[in-house]
């Protein structure tokens, strides 16, 4: 409340500086015309100059020549004179007036209201207290990982802890560089090269550069499952142009989506930008597709399925369909038939197993 | 002298030097201009030996050796070509293989060139933008992925 | 809660300006001096405003408040006091929120300067400078805003660019800003002629110490920017001809054509139309600077695509202040009145070849500037126009000039007499040549270029104390006399003759730079490496770690003809967080000249690159330049009132023209 006080006075102020004058009447002293007050004054410098020999007599009197040409001259340019009397000096002091306490306030507080941050103006202080004091905590603590992996930059995991704080700290340089050293003194893991790669997403403003691809890529042979290297390669594709194949990673990786995964809604935001239909919306999304529908959907994958067998992804695709409409029995049922159809695959078994773990498919374990 | 006499006095004066200066700024076009290259636009334009040159590209990895007496080799290169460089000198600071560097000098032969001088920007993160626009105009920005895993 | 504030004031400064924008114009129309009044008294409302704001800028920053985004992105709370203050600065939004500061400070000075400036002038000069100052503000406000806030804020800044922390490239920016915004205040007095429709001595009289004094701090500014090159790059090299100086060096030559002829038109009434066209052009070369910088578009012309509205607006501003000047100019300056007469060889006749002169080394080096973007923008050929093509066609230019000005310094007003000035100068002839004869003759099978040059400073400083003593002493002049005589002239004379032998001492410092030698080897420990007649012993190489950064050190013993002459240090830092290397040149003085070493890379069996230059008297450089600042304060100070007393036809040669 006090600072729009302060604001008000400030505008207030600013207000006054421009009306102060208006108001004044006569005041505008009558200014010695500054014009014929140079010249004399120049003549009375030539005097000086004479006076002190600086000038030689014929200089001085050359001089003043010249000075007085110029008076003449200044003083034969029309003099208007000032009109500051009259109706019509009142009205444009009027409307002078009128201009500066609408133009002012209503330009002040607009332009604030839009550019300001006046939500802003009524946070307690004492929360800005506290979390200075945080960063002030959080602050020490970086400054001692920092010079602790300045004496021991080899240490891999160091740089896993400080990479995360450093992006939070939006010092992505610094965090592209830690997990970079996280990567390279630590055995491969996908979690952290995906952690690099999109640190590298970041440092280039989302554009996904040969150097982010090629790491997303190795964390993808690492771990086909991960949902973030997986997601990341098809923005990738998006940026190349291949739509097509864009599209068939998003829809592949949604289908990968455990139910609430945060990052499904921003797979299926990455789809609807493509003009991609959206499948099997999760049933916390506002489902623009009926329930219906997504049984139909399900029924055709299973049938397909069934007909034709499927990759292991596949198959836990449809495990998870049914999880999430809650036809448990009938996922179970698809863990089964997933087992006979890849019994040949102890890749693909071992993938049905894990889902089947995650969705707590108890029963269905062999 | 008279008024117009004074003016045309002028007016000669400020014609003499800014012909001499127009003169001066077309010849220096003509001589003193370095146009800027990236390996490929070597082998396409056909350029003749001997030209000064901006050459741009990526520093390839592996290819930096270091000579007696700062005497270094390396090579640039872009999606579709490679040029071996010669330098005597000191490295900037950001002289890194795999990253952006341009160099200027003298074509010796298609295939080497001489540099006398090896720039890269102060910013850890910069690419020439000459490089850049290179590789973005040799297929996308990715154009870089095509280039940049060969070499890994 | 300060941070807001100081936001609101920065939007009451927009309206006030557009209040002093509009307000004092139709006064002047009107002829109404109670309108004509709102100018000053909204000008220092405007300085108010805006110094609060800067004011609240810089609290944020000294306190790292980490919920302005700008703070954040430049501020570390780590940071030395020193670095926190020039943080507010060190970047975009910070460094245009300095130049709309200075730009109101000198408007608030213009508002209180009531009692030698005449009503009307004053009135629209400010309203111009409103103008100038509307179009920053909303730029600041809309595309470049210092206060942006941050929720949550960051815990931490993200600190400023290792290179920036320096106190070299502190106080650049505010040096080159108050070059380049006084500059503004001369454009604004030549718009306010320009509407008026009147100018004359008076006018002259009240730009000239803008001017001035623009041109000392913008000349302190680009030395000082020249020799934070020279030491922090690395490379030896003073000025690289980089479109990033050019834009700085353009203003300063239009500005110092502007300058002479502003003496011109303030003793003799003469050459108006040139001297508002000169105002005009060095303002806009002026804006074109900031901008071309501050844009990005010099870096990288697609930078204008990461920020399309900054670039636009920047385009706009330039695009509306030069081309509307412009037509102001062609509309009204027909009806100027003519100035005085002069003939051919005089002192006008001579300042206007000096204009010639500057304004076309001005246009060659725009046209060198611009001419690779243009091209790259038009067909998409990349160029790089570089130091030999400015040495070409800029040196060209600027040697004759050179030549020329102890002869103009002596000629007198209106109508001078060419042989009797070329005699006064006899002396100065024949030492200078004598000087490089010698030279030449000591140095003989070295560069040429050398002597020459130095010859050549020799005379420029030579000229100028010639100018001081054939005013005040002539044969038969008992020393005391002279001595009296000499102090008794006007300060502006003694500038005048400073600022000359800054060019000079300036002008052997750039030519002595042909003589510098330079060594580049590998060197264990122990080795030498020499360079002309300095060598230098490797004594070791130790590993260093700072609070921030790791160096590697090479320490070096310096030899000077076979003497010991002192040790220099060259490092090779990391800034460990950042991974940000950099060279520190190690630099040891000897006399005028310096020994300059920079480290390579240190080779895994120990070894390291060196690169060893000496160049002599290359100090004279920066000197130069220092003393045409002090020469330029010096005038400024002169605050008589000044005529330029014709010689009569007749009068002797010898005698002396007044001041």
């Amino acid at each position: 409340m006090v600072i729009w006080i302060i604001l008000l006075m400030m505008t207030a102020a600013a207000v006054m500086a421009v009306l102060w004058p208006l108001s004044r009447r006569h005041a505008v002293a009558h200014q010695g015309d500054p014009d014929t007050q140079f010249y004399r004054e120049q003549v009375a410098e030539i005097e000086r100059d004479l006076g002190r020999g600086v000038l030689l007599p014929s200089e001085a009197e050359a001089a003043r020549a010249e000075a007085a040409r110029r008076l003449l001259r200044a003083r034969g340019l029309p003099d208007e004179g000032s009109v500051a009397v009259g109706e019509p000096a009142l009205r444009r002091r009027r409307a002078a007036s009128a201009l500066a306490l609408s133009v002012v306030p209503i330009l002040a507080l607009a332009t604030y209201e839009i550019y300001g941050s006046p939500q802003l103006l009524t946070q307690p202080p004492g929360a800005r207290m506290q979390q200075a004091s945080e960063g002030g905590n959080l602050m020490q603590a970086v400054a001692q990982i920092e010079e602790h992996l300045a004496r021991n930059p080899q240490d891999g995991r160091g740089w896993e802890v400080i990479a995360p704080v450093y992006v939070r700290m939006g010092r992505i340089e610094d965090a592209v560089r830690a997990y970079e050293a996280a990567v390279r003194y630590q055995s491969p893991d996908a979690g952290r090269l995906a952690n690099y790669g999109e640190a590298l997403v970041l440092a280039r403003d989302g554009l996904i550069s040969a150097e982010a691809q090629a790491v997303f890529e190795q964390a993808v042979k690492l771990d086909p499952s991960a949902p973030k290297p997986r997601f990341y390669l098809a923005r990738a594709a998006v940026q190349d142009g291949q739509t097509d194949k864009a599209k068939a990673a998003y829809l592949e990786l949604l289908g990968l989506a455990p139910p609430g995964a945060p990052w499904a809604e921003a797979v299926r935001q990455e789809l609807a930008a493509l003009g991609a239909p959206q499948p099997e919306p999760a049933p916390s999304a506002a489902a623009p597709v009926g329930p219906e529908a997504i049984q139909g959907m399900v029924a055709g994958l299973a049938s397909r399925l069934e007909a034709q067998g499927g990759t292991a992804e596949e198959w836990a695709r449809l495990m998870r369909s049914y999880v999430v409409l809650g036809q448990r029995d009938k996922a179970v049922d698809a863990a089964k038939r997933a087992r006979q159809s890849l019994a040949q695959d102890a890749q693909g078994l071992k993938a049905i197993d894990a889902m089947a773990q995650e969705l707590k498919l108890t029963d269905a374990q062999p | 002298m008279t008024r117009k006499q004074r003016r045309l006095t002028l007016i000669g004066a400020a014609g003499c030097v800014l012909a001499i200066a127009l003169g001066l700024v077309l010849y220096a076009m003509n001589d003193t201009i370095v146009f800027f290259n990236s390996p490929a636009d070597i082998q396409a334009k056909n350029v003749a030996p001997g030209t000064r040159i901006r050459l741009g590209g990526l520093v390839k990895e592996g290819s930096v050796q270091r000579g007696a007496d700062q005497q270094i080799t390396f090579e640039v290169m872009d999606a579709q070509a490679a040029i071996k460089v010669s330098y005597k000198g000191l490295l900037p600071d950001l002289f890194r293989e795999g990253q952006g560097v341009v160099a200027e000098g003298v074509l010796e032969s298609p295939s080497v060139f001489r540099a006398d001088s090896v720039l890269a920007k102060h910013d850890e993160n910069y690419m020439p933008r000459e490089v850049a626009d290179t590789l973005k105009k040799q297929g996308h920005w990715q154009g870089e992925a095509s280039a940049a895993p060969k070499t890994q | 809660m300060l941070v807001e504030a100081g936001h609101f004031a920065l939007a009451l400064a927009l309206a006030l300006s557009l209040i002093q924008f509009v307000v004092p114009l139709w006064g002047a129309r009107a002829n109404d001096p109670v309108l004509m009044a709102v100018a000053p008294a909204s000008a220092l409302a405007v300085l108010a405003c805006v110094g609060f704001s800067f004011l609240a800028l810089t609290c944020a920053y000294l306190a790292s408040d980490f919920s302005v985004v700008n703070v954040v992105q430049n501020s570390h709370s780590a940071k030395p006091l020193i670095y926190k203050i020039s943080g507010v600065w060190g970047n975009h939004e910070g460094s245009m929120l300095l130049w709309v500061l200075i730009l109101a400070l000198f408007g608030g000075v213009v508002a209180l300067s009531r009692n030698s400036v005449p009503m009307r002038l004053q009135a629209n000069t400010l309203a111009v400078q409103a103008a100038v100052t509307v179009a920053f503000l909303l730029f600041i406000l809309t595309t470049s805003n210092p206060f942006t806030r941050m929720i949550p804020p960051a815990p931490e800044g993200q600190d400023l660019n290792p290179l920036l922390q320096d106190p070299g490239l502190a106080i650049h920016p505010p040096l080159l800003y108050i070059g380049y915004v006084g500059f503004s205040i001369s454009f604004a007095f030549a718009c306010a002629a320009l509407i008026d429709g009147r100018i004359d001595a008076v006018w002259a009289r009240i730009v000239r110490p803008w001017t001035l004094g623009a041109w000392a701090f913008l000349t302190l500014g680009i030395a000082m920017g020249s020799y934070w090159a020279y030491y922090e790059l690395g490379w030896g090299g003073w000025w690289f001809w980089d479109p990033v100086e050019n834009a700085s060096l353009m203003p300063w030559l239009a500005g110092t054509a502007l300058m002479h002829s502003t003496v011109v038109m303030e003793k003799r009434d003469a050459l108006k139309v040139w001297t508002i066209l000169l105002a005009i052009l060095t303002f806009s070369l002026s804006l074109l600077g900031t901008f071309l910088v501050r844009s990005g578009v010099l870096t990288s012309v697609h930078s204008f695509a990461v920020d399309p509205a900054r670039g636009t607006f920047i385009l706009v501003i330039l695009i509306l202040f030069i081309g509307g000047s412009l037509t102001l100019f062609a509309w009204r300056a027909p009806l100027l009145r003519q100035g005085g007469l002069f003939a051919p060889v005089s002192r006008e006749g001579a300042l206007v070849l000096n204009n010639l002169f500057l304004a076309t080394a001005c246009a060659t080096v725009f046209i060198g500037t611009l001419y690779p973007l243009a091209l790259e923008v038009l067909t998409g050929e990349k160029i790089s126009v570089g130091a030999p093509f400015f040495n070409f066609t800029f040196l060209p230019l600027i040697v004759p000039l050179l030549l020329l000005l102890p002869l103009g310094q002596t000629l007198a007003w209106k109508r001078g007499n060419f042989l009797g000035t070329a005699q006064r100068l006899y002396a100065v002839f024949g030492v200078s040549l004598l000087a490089t004869i010698l030279l030449f003759a000591f140095t003989y099978g070295g560069p040429v270029a050398a002597p020459l040059g130095i010859g050549l400073g020799v005379y420029l400083v030579l000229g100028s104390l010639n100018e001081i003593v054939t005013r005040s002493w002539s044969k038969g002049t008992p020393l005391a006399v002279a001595w009296r005589k000499a102090r008794g002239l006007p300060r502006s004379a003694w500038g005048t003759a400073i600022a000359h032998a800054g060019v000079g001492l300036t002008v052997i410092g750039i030519a002595a730079t042909a003589w510098g030698v330079e060594g580049l080897g590998t060197l264990k420990i122990g080795e030498r490496l020499k360079a002309g007649d300095y060598e230098v012993r490797l004594e070791r190489v130790i590993p260093r770690v700072e609070a921030n950064y790791r160096e590697d050190v090479a320490v070096l013993t310096v030899f000077g003809s076979g003497r010991e002459v002192g040790t220099l240090e060259t490092m090779k830092r990391l800034y460990v967080t950042r991974g940000m290397p950099t060279t520190e040149a190690g630099i040891l003085t000897t006399g005028l000249g310096q020994v300059y070493a920079s480290l390579g890379e240190v080779q895994p069996d120990g070894s390291v690159g060196i690169r060893l230059y000496h160049k002599p008297l290359v100090l004279l450089i920066w000197i130069g330049s220092l003393v045409m600042a002090i020469g330029g304060g010096i005038s400024l100070t002169d605050r008589r009132l000044r005529i330029g007393a014709p010689v009569r036809a007749k009068a002797v040669p010898a005698a002396v023209p007044a001041e």
